[in-house]
């Protein structure tokens, strides 16, 4: 019974039955991301009203950067100067979180990415700047080190859209090819919006890779495969640097997707706490899956609002509380850790998927596979 | 060999629906000395009909294209007759001020109806190919080829054979004189921007098996339709088609051979040289 009454009083005091904060929320609303921002949108209206039933009432204002760093850039003064937010969720893309943190150091207003890959956004020593998922370079790492348990590729081919993200992330899956002993035989960035990219598919043919490692968004990932088909690319494994080839549209297209690895930052049959009720509540709610970016945001916004409520509207005890605290949800373990470079990264586990029979099932590291995967890609149908 | 030939055939394949873009825009201009950039938006609704015809009638991509030149027509001379015709004296800057709205409208609308989420269509033959010495053709790209060449050859016949034809070159070439002939350049201008329409709207059918549909997807093909027609000179149709394969070339040469990432600069250098070189464009003649 005390033991009860002392969760009880920790409870009341962590979370005082009033506890009202105000988080502001930076995210591709509309434009060209808006298909992939609707899922962080969906994401943190979750967490909210999760929060809610928690005791912890949270006051959002929306700022939509409609995929443009400037546009982010003044959402962020806005809600730094004139709203008076606590905190700031987002923004999704990289190219929007990096100009953005920036600003938040300047403001001295924390700010949490949820979904954002490029790696210098926690790289550069700021103190105000929080990232829940894996940085780019995980995306590669985790991915090769899959393909090369798996068999012994030798040779790899990229093909990226030259954003900040594609560029990021295939970087670093260049520096750790290299450390596997791996050679890159073709390296292609391409611009993303064209119909045709046979033409670069066909001269990747040409150097006959083991691996081929596509890094893109939405669409053009649809494209990509199904030109790749077309002009008969048969690599041993197909990989997927997030993105693109981690939605539910790109599963769907069982004729180009099978075989497809691809690493995520987070699947609904992870065992995570909460994960799968997660992913059934936000099915029911939404009528759709959620994606990883929709998990991230949600505990995004959990933890900084949980964070918010104990720092009282103090800007400098947020900062602290969100340096110090541990949290344990639908994305695994949460730590904002500094370490190689990095300051205050959550040292998040990515996982491998690999599209089998129009689903995702996750295949790697082995303590979450679902399936077995299957390796090396038979050929086409 | 291999990477240079496959590189040429899809270059051909995606100019030839380029071609189809940048003629729509031509004939517009040609007629009424009005620059369409609303273009792209009328490429993207002619998506939007396609992809609606076949995910709920089941109405294949290619055959959807005798609805969509019909609906597309009706469409390009709605906007003719309320929009465009009330701006037709007023000063460039807000003719092209007329235009860039009307897009924005209609990219906008489509949002708000249909959301911002890509959509792909996906036929049977999406991703078929046929295999040719190694050079592998796309099925999809080779038919809307074929179709965008009898489209065009139909085209020619239309404007040198028939009446109306005639009379729409004669508006093109000087708008008062056609009037004093007896020639309705008012009808003319209608018929003219119905054309316009329904060979944009002909283009986005037939390169939605192929590509993807969104709403903002037509930014990049004003863009490039207008690049198009300034290369083969304002106002010729023959222009249009050569230029709509030169771009669809070297963008495809220079991705194969530089970079994909750089190949529109390849293709803006080209045609700053032809600008500089040939201000009138390759066909143009001297400037109005």
């Amino acid at each position: 019974m005390t033991k009860l009454l002392a969760m009880l009083a920790a409870a009341v005091v962590a979370f005082p039955a009033s506890a009202q904060v105000k988080i502001g929320v930076i995210n591709s609303m509309t434009g060209p991301e808006a298909p992939i921002g609707e899922n962080l949108t969906n994401g943190i209206k979750l967490a909210q009203e999760d929060l809610e039933k928690k005791g912890v009432k949270v006051q959002l204002v929306w700022e939509d950067d409609t995929g443009k760093p400037q546009i982010s850039m003044s959402a962020m003064e806005k809600l730094a100067t004139r709203d008076g937010v606590i905190g700031v969720v987002g923004p999704y893309t990289s190219a929007c979180s990096n100009a953005v943190a920036k600003l938040a150091e300047r403001y001295k207003v924390p700010l949490l990415v949820p979904a954002a890959a490029k790696e210098e956004i926690t790289r550069q020593g700021y103190k105000h700047v929080f990232r829940m998922n894996a940085p780019a370079d995980q995306y590669a790492q985790v991915l090769l080190d899959a393909v090369t348990a798996l068999g012994k590729p030798k040779t790899i081919a990229f093909l990226y859209e030259n954003t900040d993200f594609g560029t990021s992330t295939s970087k670093a899956a260049k520096d750790y090819a290299a450390k596997k002993g791996i050679q890159v035989v073709a390296d292609e960035p391409y611009s993303k919006g064209s119909p045709d990219y046979r033409s670069t598919l066909t001269k990747v043919k040409s150097t006959n890779p083991d691996l081929v490692f596509m890094v893109s968004y939405v669409a053009d990932a649809i494209l990509l495969m199904r030109q790749a088909r077309e002009i008969g690319l048969k690599p041993q494994a197909f990989l997927g640097g997030g993105a693109g080839f981690t939605t539910v549209q790109f599963s769907a297209e069982k004729d180009i997707s099978g075989f497809v690895f691809s690493a995520t930052q987070w699947t609904d049959d992870v065992p995570w706490p909460g994960a799968k009720d997660f992913a059934t509540r936000y099915k029911a709610k939404f009528g759709k899956e959620p994606t990883y970016h929709a998990a991230c945001a949600y505990e995004s916004l959990r933890v900084m609002a949980e964070a918010a409520a104990k720092a009282g509207g103090d800007r400098e005890k947020l900062r602290a509380g969100l340096v110090d605290g541990k949290w344990s949800g639908v994305m695994g373990d949460v730590d904002f850790k500094d370490y190689a470079g990095f300051t205050n990264q959550n040292d998040h586990t990515m996982l491998v998927q690999q599209v089998l029979d129009g689903k995702y099932e996750t295949v790697y590291p082995q303590q979450f596979a679902t399936k077995k995967p299957s390796f090396p890609f038979p050929g086409w149908k | 060999m291999t990477v240079f030939l496959q590189s040429l055939i899809s270059g051909l394949l995606v100019g030839g629906v380029y071609a189809l873009i940048g003629i729509g825009l031509t004939i517009i201009f040609g007629v009424m000395r009005v620059i369409n950039f609303a273009h792209g938006e009328l490429v993207m609704v002619g998506m939007y009909i396609t992809f609606f015809a076949f995910s709920l009638f089941g109405i294949d991509p290619f055959v959807g294209i005798v609805i969509v030149i019909p609906l597309m027509f009706l469409f390009g001379a709605f906007l003719q007759k309320t929009f465009i015709n009330r701006v037709l004296n007023a000063l460039p800057q807000n003719q092209i001020l007329l235009t860039i709205g009307l897009g924005l409208v209609m990219s906008n609308t489509v949002m708000l109806l249909f959301t911002s989420d890509y959509r792909i269509l996906s036929t049977s033959y999406s991703s078929g190919s046929v295999n040719l010495g190694g050079i592998s053709i796309s099925e999809p790209l080779t038919i809307s080829f074929l179709i965008t060449a009898a489209i065009t050859g139909a085209l020619y016949w239309f404007l040198i054979k028939t009446d109306t034809g005639q009379a729409i070159r004669a508006t093109a070439q000087d708008r008062d004189a056609a009037q004093l002939m007896g020639v309705n350049v008012r009808r003319m201008s209608v018929i003219a921007t119905g054309i316009g329409a329904a060979l944009a709207g002909t283009a986005g059918a037939l390169i939605s098996p192929t590509y993807y549909i969104f709403p903002q997807v037509g930014s990049a093909f004003t863009l490039k339709a207008f690049v198009i027609v300034v290369l083969g000179g304002m106002g010729s149709v023959v222009g249009a088609t050569i230029g709509g394969l030169i771009i669809g070339v070297s963008e495809s040469l220079s991705a194969a051979y530089v970079s994909s990432g750089l190949k529109e600069l390849f293709v803006y250098v080209l045609f700053l040289l032809v600008l500089v070189f040939k201000p009138a464009g390759l066909l143009g003649k001297s400037r109005m």
